[in-house]
């Protein structure tokens, strides 16, 4: 069911920490909301489920007005950042918790909650109670609670947040295919924005409560607004050079490299301060646009090696390539920028 | 390393020597004592022998020498060196005492009047009839009301008084006769002979179990409850008014209570217009009685259960509640699934805590009624504080006391031991509910 904020605003107290969002989740959709720790995601969330009263906007589920529904009544499923299991509950009960509210028969509960384990693979947990679990299974029987009523929504909460690497990694498809065999509308709040682009349909990045870009995930990596959110996405992220344009050139200032930029950027910001975003595939020993610096950091990621070289006035470029002749710290090298990658960003950050 | 396995005992032991002098030891003396029949009477000390008028009874009653007992208690006369003194002393003429000595000296006499006759037939007879009667007194003997120190010197007595004992006889009257306290089991079967002990038992019951119902756990969870949804000023307030009467000092508190229910106090007043004759509303009847001690004793006790629940509820993680609220629980819903599950070793706790502390607490019943109208607010612990420590008479009975106390100390051991099992403790130990 599609989900729409409408100049959706939330404050606590004097604090204002949601202004005025607009934002549209289409059916089936799983979009992401990313941004760093405090810009007001789950604040968001909280509203989305009705925890939260909002102060201002409507939330419409499908074509209705939920702004003013409990949420008991909102029909949504939630996965907490901490999981929120029942302590004193079997999974069994934990899943089934949902239906027994709604006095539902034990058979049917029975049965639906059988279903559910058998989707998110934990049958033979049923009868353990959430402190034997681990909390990769948490994660699932938590997954299990919040769709075993056929919500209209699905919210996760830095769902993967207190998992560790590898079980990030399967749950990261274990959610994704829940969603999709469901084809429940799902928004996902996350800081890591891995999890944002691996997972989701669509990113909203969100600065400080308010949403900065929407797009597919290639579209915002590729098409970033701003250098916020450029320097969001990627890992390891992007580099930013500040210099001039001059004469349709990007000059660096502290080694004079001039390096060209489009004819209607070089036009419109003639003799203008910019700032250039490099990602670091885009700047290899053999792109086109050679500048030289010195290797100051290295660290091997196996398969490639990520560099930093720094150049005369302290700024930084990264590259990432893969493993050949031995490159040192300390070493000067001469390497190249793929200039037509380059993204251009007004002092202010906006995207040129 | 094998040291350090001992050194917490020793690092221990200081506060061990407090546990037994202050915890350990009046228990272990109170069950001592239970089985003495120690009294102001007795001492608490050792006693010596006296043939008192309750002793003799008891020869009687116990042991059906009533022939002793009468011997025992018979008056002679006797002409002994003693009596001369004693006559001489009391101001006698010394030539009348003298020939009395040399005449009569080893002469027993039944009455009075026979000493009296022999006296007269002196040549230094006196000439007043008051003194021939004045000397013949001082040779009065008598086993009986005399203290002895030791069994041997009451024996001795006794046989120079010329009584012949059987050695059971002999026992019978060592043991009526002794004034200190012995071992003895009497106090219980007294306490369970007595019908009073079973309406004090019952009142016990009705008052810890109802105030513990009603206040000490079922409200100190509706206030905790209440806070908990309420915001966090109103809240605070709300627990700080309840918390007033427990840091009033009893004595005003309970005076309070009693204005409120005097007999020109705020209630009569009040209810005078209504058409209610002024009295004393506290004690007007023991229904009325027994209203006030549960309310005096429910508002004080509710406090502690309130902060116990209240912060066993902030320990419940935010989620939880967030979690429930999304999953379709209602209010009632959330307190009966998500709050009450985690109170479960809180409310134990305040259960079990709250019993031991009302059974043997009754300062507030103390002064609010003094267990009254008529024995009606009467419970156990005030019962053992008025035999032991708090006789008009002035008779105290520190070991019936000691006794009740002992009941007392069993009921609450045995109440806990039930607590423990319904409340299933090893499940609440063995794993931690809240990770
Ligand atoms: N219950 C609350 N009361 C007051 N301020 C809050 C509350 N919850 C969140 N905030 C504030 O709102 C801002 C956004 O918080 P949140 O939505 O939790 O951020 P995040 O994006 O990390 O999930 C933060 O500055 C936080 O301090
Ligand atoms: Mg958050």
């Amino acid at each position: 069911m599609r989900i729409l904020l409408d100049k959706f605003t939330k404050k606590f107290s004097d604090l204002t920490v949601i202004d005025e969002m607009d934002l549209e989740v289409r059916d089936g959709e799983m979009i992401a909301l990313l941004g760093g720790s405090g810009c007001g995601k789950s604040t968001t969330l909280f509203s989305i489920c009705g925890i939260h009263k909002v102060n201002g906007g409507r939330i419409l589920f499908g074509d209705k007005d939920v702004t003013n529904v409990t949420s008991q009544e909102r029909n949504v499923g939630v996965v907490f950042q901490s999981f929120a299991l029942y302590p004193h509950l079997t999974v069994e009960n934990n899943i089934g918790f949902p239906l027994k509210l709604r006095k539902e028969s034990k058979a049917e509960i029975k049965r639906k909650v059988d279903e559910i384990a058998e989707m998110v693979h934990i049958e033979p947990l049923l009868q353990r109670r959430p402190g034997e679990l681990s909390g990769g299974q948490q994660q699932r029987v938590a997954l299990a609670r919040a769709l075993i009523r056929r919500p209209d929504v699905l919210l996760l909460d830095e769902p993967l947040a207190n998992l560790d690497a590898t079980l990030r990694l399967e749950m990261r498809s274990e959610i994704r295919r829940i969603q999709q065999e469901t084809g429940i509308t799902a928004v996902l709040v996350t800081h890591d924005q891995v999890e944002a682009m691996s997972m989701c349909d669509r990113i909203a990045i969100m600065d400080a409560g308010k949403i900065i870009q929407i797009a597919k995930p290639r579209d915002m990596y590729e098409n970033p607004v701003s250098d916020y959110v450029a320097g969001f996405l990627g890992s390891p992220p992007i580099a930013f050079l500040t210099g001039q344009v001059q004469d349709g050139n990007f000059v660096e200032p502290s080694t004079g490299t001039k390096m060209p930029l489009s004819a209607e950027i070089a036009a419109s910001q003639s003799g203008r301060q910019v700032k250039v975003g490099i990602r670091p595939e885009y700047f290899q020993p053999d792109g086109a646009t050679k500048i030289a610096g010195t290797v100051s950091f290295m660290e091997s990621q196996g398969r490639e090696t990520l560099y930093n070289v720094t150049l005369p006035d302290g700024s930084i470029l990264r590259s990432i390539q893969g493993v050949h002749d031995p490159v040192h710290i300390g070493d000067r090298v001469e390497w190249g920028v793929d200039s037509a990658e380059m993204m251009v960003f007004d002092m202010n950050g906006l995207r040129l | 390393m094998g040291n350090s396995k001992y050194l917490g005992l020793y690092l221990l032991a200081p506060a061990g020597v407090f546990v037994f002098l202050f915890f350990l030891a009046p228990v272990i003396l109170t069950a001592v004592f239970g089985f003495t029949n120690m009294s102001t009477a007795t001492g608490i000390s050792g006693g010596s022998y006296v043939a008192s008028q309750s002793s003799m009874l008891a020869l009687r009653d116990r042991y059906g020498l009533d022939d002793i007992s009468e011997q025992l208690t018979t008056v002679r006369y006797t002409i002994d060196e003693e009596g001369l003194a004693a006559a001489l002393e009391a101001g006698a003429d010394p030539a009348t005492v003298n020939e009395l000595g040399d005449t009569f000296l080893g002469q027993s006499y039944e009455t009075r009047r026979d000493v009296e006759r022999a006296i007269k037939t002196l040549n230094a007879r006196p000439s007043s009839v008051r003194a021939i009667k004045a000397i013949a007194g001082q040779f009065e003997r008598s086993v009986a009301n005399t203290r002895y120190e030791t069994e041997d010197e009451i024996l001795g007595a006794i046989a120079e008084f010329g009584i012949e004992l059987t050695e059971t006889e002999s026992a019978a009257i060592i043991d009526v006769t002794y004034t200190g306290w012995v071992f003895t089991t009497q106090n219980f079967k007294t306490m369970f002979s007595l019908p009073d002990t079973k309406k004090t038992m019952i009142n016990t019951l009705f008052y810890v179990f109802t105030t513990l119902i009603l206040f000490n756990v079922g409200f100190a969870l509706v206030l905790a409850i209440s806070t908990h949804y309420m915001d966090s000023g109103p809240a605070g307030f709300f627990r700080s008014v309840w918390l007033l009467p427990r840091i009033t000092p009893p004595v005003l508190y309970v005076l309070m209570w009693k204005w409120l229910a005097w007999d020109s106090g705020f209630l009569s007043v009040m209810l005078e217009p209504l058409g209610f004759e002024p009295r004393n509303w506290m004690l007007d009847s023991p229904t009325n009685a027994w209203t006030f001690i549960i309310l005096i004793n429910g508002m004080v006790g509710a406090s502690m259960g309130m902060l116990i629940f209240s912060s066993a509820i902030k320990a419940i993680p935010e989620a939880l509640f967030h979690a429930s609220e999304v999953d379709g629980a209602t209010r009632r819903q959330q307190i009966w699934h998500i709050i009450m599950p985690q109170l479960r070793w809180p409310i134990l706790f305040i259960t079990s805590y709250q019993t031991l502390s009302l059974l043997t607490s009754f300062e507030y019943i103390l002064l609010a009624t003094d267990g009254g109208p008529g024995g009606a607010t009467e419970v156990w612990a005030l019962t053992t504080y008025l035999k032991a420590l708090s006789n008009y008479g002035g008779a105290l009975q520190y070991g019936y006391g000691a006794a009740l106390s002992l009941v007392l100390v069993v009921i609450g051991i045995t109440l806990s031991l039930i607590y423990l099992k319904v409340f299933n403790f090893k499940d609440l130990t063995a794993k931690p509910k809240i990770e």
